[in-house]
């Protein structure tokens, strides 16, 4: 037995030096990797977000607080290279611009991430749940998410924008909240947005499960939580990165919308805010501030459409050679 | 196939009971005192209690359990709940009228702008898409695919607002804003028209050609080809025929846009429609005309999307055999 064992092992040991790996195993996600380093555009569009998030980082850092509210010039004052502050002009109250929007970007980015973050858990944990365990539980969720998805969404958001603002909330032990701009916007896009990851990994679930390697593992007596989360969940993880990133623009554009109907954040300076602000100014010819916030936004938009399109091909080989 | 139909048509039974839940939990129960956040702080309790009353929030919650034990059936039913499940909605506080009213006179700007824009959006996707599938890979596919690309990625809003600002001030094309009755609503109602089948266009055209392009890589296509028939004979019989399932499916999911669509335009150009209304009653705390409107707006579309459903198993028999 020892013999045949260490034979066995030497064997192996002959075949290792025989035939070295010359490469690493193709797995999905090192494959996904080459494809997206090897495309110029999306390593654009990468740096172009890594920007974002270090303006955002500053704008958290507290940095910007002072500048945003500094009186820098006259008021409605056009672009200028005079100073920094002037390179976007000023607002009817003579703020920068500028500051004002890099400052955004941090309104911007904590929403769409966290609203995703809301949106995915959700979402991923009812999907697993539905798919594994099927009977009551799956009927209950599929009419829960068919309910959801029958309320055209943009009134569901504004449903709960509307409801939630301004409820107070007391969390035992923490204290009370008052739910105000950024949590209301994060709740009302977060809760909303989960239906079509909660369908798609649902889907996912429902193949998997009759897989072997799930089987075996029923077998071998692991409980169905290490299942779904250690053995299934590393499965479906590329359909939350590709709702993830198709998903955060939608929700900065959302944004734009809430604070439009005066649902959006109102004390401190936002993207959607600047544009809300800047509709009657524009009709005086003001449009730098618009300009600016439109701009802002529509970089960020597109950098993660295209992002989000190039993680879909790299992720999910069966749209592939398509477009 | 009619099994299909019958179970499709009772699966919309739960839904449609729990759209008015979700509907009614969210208004009744997560805002904990309606009449308070619409009078405000410093309402006096006699207000608070008249206000109530106007927004009938004096009937019971769910069900008239004195009434039903005194066996007065009809009273029973007349709670909150069973107001909102039967269509009896609360009065609006800021205009002072059933929403029937408001929804009869105000729905006709409202139609007069997404109707006609939702038409031509549609009509000008698909031969877009057509166009583009059949230039695959040329210069034309590319740059219509990256025109699509970048005008998805604008805010709405902010093209709304140039425009206004663009046709209505700067050059005096079209009115900033304003409607009329009658047939001279065109006049403004062209601008607005105008808007939404241009931002509308992006995401359709694309969805549309990966679908065409997908159906165009299928053994029929290579079957009619190696008969001999012609490439435009292919694209408009055989692939348009087999692509309209999926394109009648994304048109009616994209109907809740039009919603979205009717919110910030109508608001922008002061136009009297549903989506004004909307937007009015959310900036007035305007419980009654938000939750109603919710409420219908997701009936209708419930119904929609049963009636597409029911369309494809009569055209497509592969959809009831799933």
């Amino acid at each position: 037995m020892t013999a045949i064992r260490a034979e066995s092992d030497a064997n192996l040991t002959v075949a290792a030096e025989l035939a070295p790996l010359t490469e690493k195993p193709r797995t999905l996600w090192r494959d996904a990797r080459a494809r997206i380093t090897r495309s110029k555009l999306a390593m654009i569009c990468l740096g172009i977000m890594a920007c974002y998030v270090v303006v955002a980082l500053i704008g958290f850092s507290g940095l910007l607080n002072h500048a945003i509210e500094a009186t820098v010039g006259p008021g409605s004052a056009p672009p200028s290279t005079a100073s920094v502050s002037l390179w976007a002009g000023t607002d009817f109250l003579g703020r920068s611009v500028l500051w004002r929007l890099l400052y955004g970007a941090r309104v911007a980015l904590t929403v769409a991430f966290l609203a995703s973050i809301v949106s995915i858990v959700i979402g991923t944990v009812l999907g697993l749940i539905s798919g594994y365990f099927g009977g009551c539980i799956d009927a209950a969720i599929v009419w829960l998410f068919s309910t959801v998805s029958s309320i055209p969404w943009i009134l569901l958001i504004l449903a709960l924008a509307f409801v939630l603002k301004g409820q107070e909330f007391a969390l035992p032990g923490i204290g009370k909240f008052t739910l105000t701009g950024v949590p209301t916007i994060v709740l009302a896009l977060g809760l909303t947005s989960w239906v079509g990851l909660c369908r798609y990994i649902r889907g996912e679930v429902l193949k998997l499960r009759e897989r072997d390697y799930i089987a075996a593992a029923r077998a071998i007596g692991l409980r169905d939580r290490s299942i779904l989360f250690r053995h299934i969940l590393p499965n479906v993880f590329h359909l939350i990165i590709i709702d993830f990133s198709l998903g955060l623009g939608a929700f900065v554009q959302s944004e734009v919308v809430l604070s439009f109907l005066g649902l959006g954040v109102t004390d401190q300076p936002s993207w959607g805010r600047m544009i809300d602000d800047a509709k009657l100014e524009l009709l005086k010819g003001v449009w730098w501030q618009m300009a600016a916030a439109t701009i802002a936004i529509f970089v960020f938009t597109l950098a993660v459409n295209i992002l989000g399109d190039a993680f879909r091909d790299a992720l999910d080989p069966r749209l592939r050679g398509v477009d | 196939m009619w099994a299909y139909v019958i179970r499709r048509f009772l699966w919309t039974i739960p839904i449609v009971l729990g759209v008015v839940l979700i509907t009614f939990v969210l208004f009744s129960y997560v805002v904990k005192d309606p009449a308070r956040q619409y009078a405000g702080k410093f309402a006096t309790p006699e207000v608070l209690q008249a206000i109530r009353h106007k927004m009938a929030l004096d009937k019971p919650r769910w069900i008239n359990l004195g009434a039903l034990r005194h066996g007065e059936i009809a009273q029973t039913f007349d709670s909150q709940f069973f107001d909102i499940l039967l269509f009896r909605f609360p009065e609006s506080m800021r205009w002072e009228e059933p929403l029937w009213t408001l929804i009869q006179r105000k729905a006709p700007a409202s139609m007069m702008i997404q109707i006609p824009a939702f038409v031509i959006v549609l009509g000008l996707q698909l031969a877009l898409a057509l166009f583009v599938a059949f230039k695959r890979g040329k210069w034309q596919d590319y740059s219509i695919t990256f025109l699509a690309v970048l005008g998805m990625s604008v805010p709405a809003l902010s093209i709304y607002i140039a425009a206004q600002w663009l046709f209505g001030q700067k050059l005096g094309v079209f009115p900033v804003a304003g409607w009329e009755r009658g047939i001279y609503a065109i006049h403004f109602a062209a601008l607005p028209i105008l808007l939404s089948v241009i931002m509308g266009m992006g995401g359709g055209t694309r969805f549309y050609r990966t679908v065409i392009l997908e159906e165009v890589g299928a053994d029929y296509v290579r079957t009619a080809r190696a008969k001999g028939v012609g490439q435009r004979e292919i694209m408009f019989t055989h692939v348009l025929r087999n692509v309209m399932i999926p394109v009648v499916t994304s048109t009616v999911t994209a109907l809740p846009g039009l919603v979205l669509g009717a919110l910030l335009l109508e608001r922008i150009f002061q136009i009297p429609g549903l989506g004004n209304l909307m937007a009015d009653a959310i900036a007035n705390n305007d419980r009654a005309i938000v939750m109603s409107m919710t409420y219908i707006l997701s009936i209708v579309y419930c119904v929609l999307l049963l009636v597409t459903d029911i369309c494809y198993a009569l055209v497509d028999p592969r959809v009831s055999l799933k």
